[in-house]
C-alpha cells in the first residue's frame, strides 16, 4: 500500500514540483517592482511556448522550427476576435464585415486562437510527419516562413506589416502563471500517456518501435497538433500581454529564443523545458540591462546592441558541445527518496536524441 | 509571348541561384549529415565583403567575397562542427541554427542592422536584345554563371580523386575511411566548395538587389532547404534539381497567380511541396545510403 | 631452428570491451609474410571485434597491435591502410552509387605513384567479370561479383596484409569457392591474409594456420591438420561448424 502511494508520488513528482516552482516564482515576483513583474510574466509566457515546443520536439526527437508560426496564427485570431470593433475599423478598414463585428470575451478568443493553431498544425503536420526526422525539421521552417509572409501580406485581415493595437490587456502575472501551470500539466499528462510513451520509445529506436507495431506517424501527428495548440496559447498570451500584435515579432528571433531555451534547458525532459525558459529569461534580462548600460562617474558604459543575442547563441553552442543534454540532462525533477528508489521513469534519464553522438 | 520569355528567363535565373545554394547545402550534408543553416551567413558575409571592396575594383570584390565565404566556412567547420562529427542530424541542424544566429548577431553588432546600398556590377543592369526579346543581362549572366558552377562542381565530383573521395564518404563514411580517405580533407573540401558557391550567389544577389543586409542569405537558404528536401536529402543532383524547381516554381507562380493571391505565393509553394512530399516522402531522388534497412 | 620472418601483423594481449561485455580477451597471435591465417568461430565469438580493433574502428582496452612492425597506437582509422593492412569488410560494403572502376580507384586513394592504371588492369585481368562491368554501377553486381570487387578494391592499395571479415556470408557455394581460389592466388603473390570465418570447411582448406575462437578467446591454434587431429578438436569446434559445410 505504502509502496503504491510512494510510486504514485514519485510518478507525479515532476508535475507537482514544476508547478510549485512556477508558483513560487510568481509569488516572489509579487514583491518586486512592476517592471520586474512584467518581465516575469513574459518569462512565464515564454515558458508556455517552450513547453509547447517540447511536447513535440522532446517526445519525438524531431525539432520543429515552425511553432512560432502557430503562435502568430493564434495571436492574430484572438486579436481579431477580441478587439473592439471600433479599434478594428481603425486598423483594419478592409476587414470583412463578419470579422469586424465580432467582439468575443477574452477566454473565448484565447481558446479560438489555440484551436485555430491546432487545426493548422494538424493540417500542415499531416504531410510533414511522414518525412524522416531531419527532413521534417527542415520542412517546418517553411511553416514559419509561409505564416510570416502570408500574414504579413494579408493586409486586409492582419494589417500586414503594421501593428494591431488595442488588444485587451488581460494577461497579468497570475494569468500567465495559471497558463504556465496548465501547460505543464497538459505536457505532463501527454508524456505519461500511452501515446506519449510510445512516441518516446520511437525516439530512441525507430526501427524497433515500428517492428513493435507503433504507428509513429500518427503519434507524431498527435504530438504536433498538441504542440501547435500550446504554442498557439503562448502566442495569444504574448499578444494580450503586449497589447499589440505584429508579424515581425513572430519570426526568427523569437524562434531562436524558444529553441535556445529548450536546448539549453534540456530538450529531453519537461523539467528541461521549464528550467530553460526560466534560466534564459533571467539571463536575457541581465544581458539586456548590460546593453542598456549604466552610468558611472559621468560616463555611460553599455554593451553593444546585439551582444545579448550573440551571447545567447554562444551559450547554446557551448551547451550543445559540452553538455548536450542541457541543464536538466534529460532527467525529470523528482522528490529525493529516503529508501531504495522505486524503479520508474525518474530513475532512467531518457536518452536525448540531441545528445547522441552516434557513430554512423 | 515576349513576356513569357522574360518571365521564363527570370525564373531560370532565380532557379539557378537556388540550385547553387541547395548544392552547397547538399554537399555538406553528404559528407557530414549536417544541414548547414549557417550557409545563409556565408552568403551574407560574402555580400559584406563585396560592400567593402566594390568601390576599389570588381575583381577585388569578387575575390574578397570568395575568400570571406571560404574562410568563414572553414572556421565554422573547425570550431563548431568538427567537435560534433558523428552527432545525429537533428543535433547538427540545431547547432547550425545557433551558429547562424551567432554570426548574424555578431555581424549586426559590428556593422549595424540596416541595409546598405551597393552599386555592384552596374554594367549588368541593362537589357539586351536576344532574338527580338528584351531580356535582363543580369539574368542571363546569372544563368551562365550558375551553369558554369554546376558544371564545374560536377566535374570536380566525377573526374577528380577528391571528388571520388567525397562521393564515397557521402555514401559510407566509415568504409571510405577504412580505404584511407581522410575525413578532415574531405569535409574541409566540402565546406570550401560550399563557401565558393555561396560567394557566387552573393555576387549575383548583390548585383540584382543593390543591397546588403544581415539577413540577405536567409531567404535563399530557407527556400533552398525546401528544395533539398524535395530533391532528396543525400543526393547532390537531387538537391540542385529540387532547388532549381522551387526557385523556378516560385517565380512562375508569381507570374501566374491572380493579383489578389500573389502575396500568398509562399503558401502555394508550400502546398506544392507538401503534395510532392506526400507522394514521395524521401524526396524525388532519395539517396540509398539514407534509406533505413528494416 | 626457426628463422622468424617479419610478421605482417602482430597482436599481443588484445582485450576489447564494450561497456561491461568483454568481446575479446588476451588475444595473441601473428600473421607472417605470405601466409593465410584463418580465425574460425561462431557468431559472437569476437572475430569481428578483433578485426575492428585492428582497423581502429573499435577501441581496445588493452594490448598491442603492430602492422608491419609499426604500432597502431593512436593511429586513426584512415591511416591503418597506409600501414599496409587492407580490409574487405563484412557485407562487402562496396559503394553502390559508384561504378566498378570507381570503387577500384578508390582503393588506391592512398597512392600517389604512377602505377595505379596498370594495377587496375591487373585487377581486371584477375577478375574478368569486373572487367566486363567496369563502368556499371557497383550496386548492380551479384553478391559474388561484389565480393570480388571488394577484394580487388582492397588489393588496389598494394597491401602487405589483406583482412577479410566473413567473406562467404550471403554467397552461393560456387561464389565462395571462387573467392577462396582467389585467396590462394593472392597468397602466392606474397600478400598475407587474415580471414575471419564461420564457414570452417573452406577456411581449413586454404589456411596455413587456424585459430579457433569462442567467447572472445582462442581455444585452439595451429596448422589445420594438427587441429583436426587434436583430441579437443570436437569440443573446441562444436557449434562452429555450419550446417552444409563439407570437408573436401
Amino acid at each position: 500500500m505504502i509502496g503504491a502511494v510512494r510510486e504514485c508520488a514519485a510518478r507525479l513528482a515532476p508535475l507537482v514540483l514544476l508547478v510549485a516552482l512556477v508558483i513560487v516564482v510568481a509569488c516572489a515576483a509579487t514583491f518586486a517592482p512592476i517592471i520586474l513583474q512584467r518581465r516575469v510574466t513574459q518569462a512565464l509566457i515564454m515558458l508556455v511556448g517552450v513547453v509547447g515546443l517540447y511536447v513535440f520536439a522532446g517526445n519525438s526527437g524531431v525539432f520543429s522550427f515552425g511553432n512560432v508560426g502557430f503562435m502568430a496564427i493564434a495571436a492574430y485570431v484572438s486579436a481579431l476576435l477580441t478587439m473592439a470593433p471600433g479599434q478594428k475599423s481603425v486598423f483594419l478598414p478592409d476587414l470583412p464585415k463578419l470579422l469586424a463585428e465580432q467582439h468575443w470575451p477574452a477566454p473565448a478568443g484565447a481558446l479560438a486562437g489555440g484551436v485555430s493553431a491546432a487545426a493548422i498544425g494538424a493540417l500542415v503536420g499531416f504531410p510533414l510527419m511522414r518525412l524522416s526526422g531531419i527532413s521534417a525539421s527542415i520542412a517546418t521552417f517553411s511553416i514559419l516562413v509561409v505564416v510570416y509572409v502570408g500574414l504579413g501580406n494579408w493586409t486586409s485581415i492582419t494589417g500586414g506589416q503594421n501593428s494591431l493595437m488595442g488588444l485587451p490587456n488581460y494577461v497579468g502575472l497570475w494569468t500567465a502563471t495559471i497558463w504556465a501551470a496548465v501547460s505543464i500539466a497538459i505536457a505532463f499528462a501527454y508524456q505519461e500517456s500511452r501515446g506519449g510513451l510510445l512516441l518516446r520509445a520511437s525516439r530512441e529506436d525507430e526501427v524497433a518501435a515500428k517492428a513493435a507495431g507503433v504507428d509513429i506517424v500518427r503519434h507524431r501527428w498527435i504530438a504536433f497538433t498538441l504542440s501547435a495548440f500550446l504554442s498557439g496559447v503562448s502566442g495569444v498570451l504574448l499578444a494580450h500581454f503586449l497589447g499589440t500584435v505584429r508579424v515581425e515579432t513572430y519570426y526568427l528571433d523569437l524562434t531562436f529564443l524558444i529553441i535556445a531555451m529548450l536546448v539549453i534547458g534540456g530538450a529531453g525532459s519537461l523539467t528541461g523545458a521549464v528550467v530553460g525558459a526560466l534560466v534564459i529569461s533571467l539571463l536575457t534580462e541581465v544581458l539586456r540591462e548590460a546593453e542598456v548600460g549604466f552610468s558611472i562617474a559621468g560616463t555611460h558604459l553599455a554593451a553593444p546592441t546585439g551582444l545579448g543575442d550573440s551571447a545567447l547563441a554562444l551559450l547554446m553552442l557551448i551547451i550543445i558541445l559540452y553538455r548536450p543534454k542541457g541543464i536538466a540532462g534529460g532527467r525529470e525533477i523528482g522528490f529525493p527518496s529516503r529508501s531504495a528508489p522505486v524503479a520508474g521513469r525518474n530513475d532512467v534519464p531518457p536518452p536525448n536524441s540531441f545528445s547522441n553522438h552516434e557513430l554512423e | 509571348m515576349r513576356e513569357a520569355a522574360q518571365v521564363l528567363v527570370d525564373a531560370v535565373s532565380v532557379g539557378g541561384l537556388y540550385a547553387l545554394t541547395a548544392l552547397g547545402i547538399g554537399m555538406i550534408f553528404g559528407v557530414m549529415r549536417l544541414v548547414n543553416f549557417a550557409h545563409a551567413d556565408l552568403i551574407t558575409f560574402a555580400g559584406y565583403a563585396i560592400l567593402l571592396f566594390f568601390a576599389q575594383s570588381t575583381a577585388l570584390a569578387v575575390v574578397g567575397a570568395a575568400l570571406a565565404a571560404i574562410v568563414l566556412a572553414l572556421i565554422t567547420e573547425r570550431a563548431a562542427f568538427r567537435p560534433l562529427r558523428g552527432a545525429n542530424p537533428e543535433t547538427l541542424l540545431v547547432s547550425s541554427f545557433a551558429v547562424s544566429f551567432f554570426l548574424e548577431k555578431t555581424l549586426i553588432m559590428v556593422v549595424g542592422a540596416r541595409p546598405k546600398g551597393v552599386d555592384f556590377l552596374p554594367g549588368l543592369a541593362r537589357q539586351v536584345d536576344v532574338a527580338g526579346v528584351r531580356l535582363q543581362l543580369l539574368h542571363l549572366v546569372t544563368i551562365a554563371i550558375s551553369l558554369a558552377l554546376l558544371a564545374g562542381t560536377t566535374w570536380l565530383l566525377r573526374a577528380t580523386r577528391l571528388g571520388l573521395e567525397m562521393r564515397a564518404a557521402a555514401e559510407n563514411f566509415q568504409m571510405a575511411e577504412a580505404l584511407g580517405v581522410r575525413a578532415n580533407r574531405v569535409i574541409a573540401a566540402a565546406f570550401a566548395i560550399s563557401g565558393l558557391l555561396a560567394a557566387a550567389v552573393a555576387c549575383m544577389i548583390v548585383a540584382q538587389t543593390g543591397l546588403v543586409q544581415p539577413r540577405m542569405g536567409l531567404q535563399l537558404v530557407v527556400i533552398a532547404f525546401v528544395g533539398t528536401v524535395i530533391g532528396g536529402l543525400g543526393s547532390l543532383p537531387g538537391a540542385a534539381i529540387g532547388g532549381f524547381f522551387v526557385g523556378v516554381g516560385s517565380i512562375l507562380l508569381q507570374a501566374l497567380l491572380p493579383e489578389a493571391l500573389r502575396p500568398f505565393r509562399e503558401a502555394f509553394v508550400f502546398v506544392a511541396v507538401a503534395l510532392v512530399l506526400i507522394v514521395r516522402p524521401l524526396g524525388l531522388f532519395p539517396s540509398r545510403s539514407l534509406r533505413q534497412r528494416v | 631452428m626457426s628463422v622468424r620472418s617479419e610478421a605482417v601483423l602482430r597482436v599481443e594481449d588484445l582485450t576489447i570491451r564494450y561497456e561491461s561485455v568483454t568481446a575479446v580477451k588476451d588475444a595473441t597471435f601473428e600473421v607472417g609474410e605470405g601466409e593465410i591465417v584463418a580465425i574460425i568461430g561462431p557468431n559472437g565469438a569476437g572475430k569481428s571485434s578483433l578485426l575492428s580493433a585492428i582497423t581502429a574502428i573499435a577501441p581496445r582496452a588493452r594490448g598491442r597491435i603492430e602492422i608491419c612492425e609499426r604500432s597502431t597506437d593512436g593511429v586513426p582509422r584512415s591511416e591503418i591502410v597506409r600501414l599496409g593492412a587492407a580490409l574487405v569488410p563484412e557485407g562487402r560494403q562496396i559503394f553502390t552509387s559508384l561504378s566498378v572502376i570507381e570503387n577500384l580507384k578508390l582503393g588506391a586513394t592512398i597512392r600517389r605513384d604512377g602505377e595505379i592504371a596498370s594495377d587496375l588492369e591487373a585487377v581486371f585481368a584477375e577478375f574478368p567479370v569486373l572487367a566486363e562491368r567496369r563502368r556499371q554501377m557497383a550496386g548492380l553486381l551479384s553478391g559474388g561479383e561484389q565480393q570480388m570487387l571488394a577484394i580487388g578494391r582492397a588489393l588496389m592499395s598494394r597491401p602487405r596484409l589483406l583482412m577479410l571479415d566473413e567473406p562467404s556470408l550471403g554467397l552461393a557455394p560456387m561464389a565462395i569457392a571462387r573467392v577462396y581460389d582467389k585467396l590462394t592466388t593472392i597468397r602466392s603473390r606474397g600478400v598475407a591474409i587474415l580471414v575471419a570465418e564461420q564457414n570452417a570447411a573452406r577456411a581449413f582448406a586454404v589456411a596455413d594456420r587456424v585459430l579457433i575462437m569462442s567467447h572472445g578467446r582462442f581455444s585452439l591454434s595451429g596448422r589445420p591438420d594438427e587441429i583436426k587431429a587434436h583430441r579437443d578438436f570436437d569440443g573446441a569446434y562444436f557449434g562452429v561448424m555450419m550446417s552444409g559445410a563439407s570437408w573436401s
